[in-house]
């Protein structure tokens, strides 16, 4: 356990660097998630903090040892992989056995040690099954429990959930949470499901080609985006082009011309003059029935606890709007409307 | 990919020590005959004496005639066999999955000494027909060569037609029913574009062995000159070999083989996008008279196939005064000189096969793992060059092997190491495909899970790869074990007094038309095929054709 140092690190295949000048540090015990679409760099970024590729440039810290030359067998990370990678001819006791045998742990020792972490993962009926003859979900734990069993410095997790449908997601998210908290193990998890990292992370770091866009918590990221790109990929928004013709100062609320109406916007930083784009969160628009509205429900689709309305701006132009709370069904589609921006909510940012 | 760790890791040592090896034993021999080709004898370099003697481009002819006459034979029969197997079911029709097998179990120089005891001039078909009044034409020469290595050949035509119509997407031919094309026309015009590839690639396969085949050709070619009879003849002739000469001609055979590999790769590289993988048909239920006739068509072919395994089991044990067979007086004098008077054959086989299958397990698991697992700049090579041997003809690489260490620094002419050396260098391609067919089904992150666990990479391979490859490398060491203790044409070339191998002693024994003596090793031979085949597919439940 230790917190993690990336040092303006690059990582490079063959020639071409994926990653360039990264820095950023992960605090001890934190879970960490790297999130963004395919490509991004994220899953490079773990290979390289697992020792699989390395590193061209910067220094990679655990706690205050510089590991950037050690090799992948002497970092002493925990690695959970996306296929799972269970050894297929050894049982699901000698799986998570390997690590500490590879460690020259007592037998006794290892057997307390690899019961104790097939009971937490639940899966303490089994030890003498192949991986084979496991299910998906379950496979994924023991897949967990070898990675957690050696008490790793770091614990790696490169897209564990993609394989699994989504009600196992959910369910072995929150194992992975649980266990994660419980052994208090720094932990990088790679994903490109926004919601998962929502929902596990203490904090995010969103990746964009190589860059990281934006660090935070879940609720700054969601809240709080630096960029259209960020409020996009987490949670999807409304974004909505502008042209500035005069540069914007930071903090405070102003009036934008948006299609036919004028939007009451905050500037969280400071813009320069031309293009830049309006966030509104489809739940931070309130729909009012008016006969003198201006606009008209162009759509509607009912998913039983919120509605999904699109509303026209004028001009071409229309936003998603989501509907909670009684009643938030009872717009038809043709109704006249008038829509509320929280002024607060609604941001300015850059692409 | 672990491709891009540091360029000076281990497995780039490895790679340069596999190169070396490959370079010294396969290359380095290669160049030797290719270059002396153009060294002078009298004044003349071996192509100018190769084209001003009529002898040799009669039998560069010879060969590309016999390899045309039998690829076409093959494909008759192989053909319309693999046809009738994927889409009808008709009584028998179990025998003919064992077809595939016959060709694994008896080697070519059994093949070629039992057709002679039944058709040759002495055979036991050819005196009671001789009996009958009919009198057949002499065995030695055209008809003897083509009837041999069609009946060897043909399992190879029929393996890759019966994998191309299994995977031919029944629906396409329905598809052009549905258009209005009668079954037959839309067969015709729908399937056999699609599986004409596959068919074309195992014809010129077929063609490569016959063009480098030298047991059948030396046993029954004496009065057709062929490429590779005289090869060996120019290298063994009293004057102690004739350098220029030999490697000459194995330059042009070398040359034969490649050209047609590179036109297969074309057909195949051209056609790819045409191997359409889909639902087969289903196999129609025939009866009646169309079910008699075919299975009688298919059990003559297997019963035929499966003619020199039975004679050679009668043949050890029928008496014989010197070359004549008293067949009906049974004895088990043969098997008993075998075992008791002279078995070093047997054993010289068990060990130099033996050493060469480890060798060779070894070699193509390094080596495919390397090729597949840790791309470096010099594994393309090491891939390239693991194929050669495919163009190569067994003596070819025996002359070349001979010619390279006959003397100098390391000299292996006269010892069993040359033996071993040329099996593993003719068995090589195979290993190293079979091995990399399994290698690409292997994630690489389980050895990836095994180095974060704290275990060296070189020791995760052994302990996590390594168990996950062992099926399939068993089943490799089988298939070469098979092969290897059945070689001849290369062994016979680089062998010396005293160590003939069990093949080299048929050869032999066959040449004093002792065939009952010969017939009594071919079972001992036969059986050491066998032995392990039975084990492994019984006891282990190994699926020795899974991989290919």
């Amino acid at each position: 356990m230790a917190a993690i140092t990336i040092d303006r690190v690059a990582v490079a295949y063959a020639e071409a660097r994926v990653i360039e000048d990264l820095s950023f540090s992960i605090g001890d015990g934190q879970f960490f998630t790297l999130l963004g679409p395919s490509g991004c760099g994220k899953t490079t970024l773990l290979r390289a903090l697992a020792g699989f590729l390395p590193v061209a440039d910067g220094r990679i810290l655990f706690g205050s040892t510089d590991v950037s030359r050690v090799p992948a067998h002497k970092r002493d990370v925990g690695m959970v992989f996306q296929d799972y990678a269970l050894f297929p001819d050894k049982t699901v006791y000698d799986n998570v056995a390997y690590g500490l045998r590879a460690r020259r742990i007592p037998e006794a020792e290892i057997r307390t040690r690899v019961g104790e972490h097939l009971e937490r993962v639940g899966l303490s009926a089994f030890p003498d099954r192949p991986p084979a003859e496991l299910s998906g979900g379950q496979r994924q734990r023991v897949a967990l429990a070898r990675a957690l069993v050696i008490r790793p410095t770091l614990l790696l997790m490169d897209e564990p959930l993609s394989n699994l449908d989504a009600k196992l997601r959910v369910q072995v998210r929150e194992t992975i949470s649980g266990l994660q908290r419980e052994a208090g193990i720094t932990t990088v998890f790679v994903t490109h499901d926004q919601e998962e990292a929502l929902a596990m992370s203490d904090r995010i770091g969103l990746m964009k080609r190589g860059k990281l866009e934006q660090v935070g918590p879940p609720a700054e990221i969601y809240r709080q985006p630096v960029s259209s790109y960020v409020a996009d990929f987490v949670g999807g928004a409304n974004i909505l082009p502008v042209e500035l013709t005069a540069p914007l100062s930071s903090g405070g609320t102003r009036g934008l011309m948006l299609g036919a109406a004028v939007i009451d916007a905050t500037v969280p930083s400071a813009l320069p003059a031309g293009k830049a784009f309006v966030i509104a969160r489809p739940e931070d628009i309130a729909i009012t029935e008016a006969a003198a509205g201006k606009t008209a429900i162009i759509s509607r689709q009912y998913l039983g606890g919120v509605t999904h309305y699109r509303v026209g701006l004028g001009q071409e132009l229309s936003v998603a709007v989501a509907l909670h709370g009684p009643g938030h069904d009872r717009l038809e589609v043709g109704r006249m409307v008038s829509l509320a921006f929280d002024p607060v909510k609604t941001l300015v940012v850059a692409e | 990919m672990i491709a891009a760790r540091s360029r000076l890791d281990i497995w780039f040592w490895l790679t340069s020590a596999l190169l070396g090896a490959l370079a010294l034993f396969l290359l380095y021999p290669i160049l030797t005959v290719l270059s002396t080709s153009f060294t002078h004898k009298g004044g003349a370099s071996g192509w100018a004496i190769f084209l001003s003697d009529p002898k040799y481009p009669a039998a560069l002819f010879n060969t590309v005639l016999l390899g045309l006459a039998v690829t076409f034979f093959s494909a008759l029969i192989g053909v319309p066999l693999a046809y009738v197997a994927a889409r009808f079911d008709f009584p028998g029709k179990a025998l003919i999955a064992v077809l595939p097998l016959t060709t694994l179990v008896v080697p070519e120089v059994i093949a070629a000494q039992t057709w002679l005891m039944m058709l040759g001039n002495n055979g036991l078909l050819t005196r009671s027909l001789a009996d009958l009044g009919v009198a057949l034409p002499s065995f030695y020469g055209w008809f003897g060569l083509i009837t041999v290595m069609t009946f060897i050949y043909y399992t190879y035509v029929y393996i890759g037609t019966l994998a191309a119509i299994r995977g031919f997407d029944v629906h396409l031919e329905e598809a052009a029913q549905g258009l209005g094309t009668s079954p037959a026309l839309s067969r015709w015009k729908v399937m056999v574009p699609v599986i004409m590839p596959a068919v074309l690639a195992s014809c010129l396969l077929v063609f490569t062995l016959v063009a480098g085949n030298f047991a059948v050709a030396t046993i029954l070619g004496h009065r057709v000159p062929l490429l590779s009879v005289m090869t060996y003849q120019t290298f063994v002739s009293e004057s102690g070999g004739d350098p220029v000469m030999q490697s000459t001609l194995a330059s042009v055979s070398i040359a034969l083989v490649a050209a047609v590999l590179f036109l297969q790769r074309w057909i195949v590289s051209r056609k790819r996008h045409e191997i359409v993988m889909g639902r087969g048909a289903k196999p129609t239920a025939l009866r009646g008279l169309p079910a008699a006739a075919l299975a009688l068509a298919a059990a003559l072919i297997v019963l035929v196939s499966l003619l020199p395994l039975a004679t050679v089991i009668v043949g050890a044990f029928t008496f014989a005064r010197g070359p004549v067979m008293q067949w009906g007086r049974w004895t088990t004098l043969n098997m008993e000189r075998v075992f008791l008077n002279s078995p070093d054959p047997i054993i010289n086989t068990l060990i130099y096969a033996a050493a060469a299958t480890l060798l060779s397990v070894l070699v193509s698991t390094l080596a495919s793992y390397l090729i597949v697992k840790k791309r470096n700049v010099l594994t393309p090579t090491l891939d390239y060059l693991s194929m050669l041997p495919l163009a190569l003809s067994g003596t070819v690489i025996g002359i070349g092997l001979v010619m390279s260490f006959n003397t100098g620094w390391l000299t292996l002419t006269g010892t069993g190491l040359i033996i071993i050396v040329a099996y593993v260098v003719r068995r090589l391609p195979f290993g190293v495909r079979n091995a990399s067919a399994t290698l690409y089904n292997t994630p690489n992150s389980i050895e990836e899970a095994s180095i974060s666990l704290g275990v060296p990479p070189v020791v995760s391979f052994f302990k996590v790869v390594l168990p996950v490859m062992l099926p399939s490398v068993i089943a490799a060491a089988i298939l070469v074990w098979t092969t290897t203790v059945a070689e001849l044409s290369a062994s016979i070339v680089v062998y010396s007094g005293g160590r003939e191998t069990m093949p080299i002693q048929i050869y032999r024994l066959i040449d004093s038309n002792l065939m009952a003596q010969a017939s009594a090793y071919g079972l001992v031979l036969v059986a050491t095929i066998l032995i392990p085949i039975i084990i492994a597919t019984t006891i282990f439940k190994i699926d020795l054709f899974a991989s290919k």
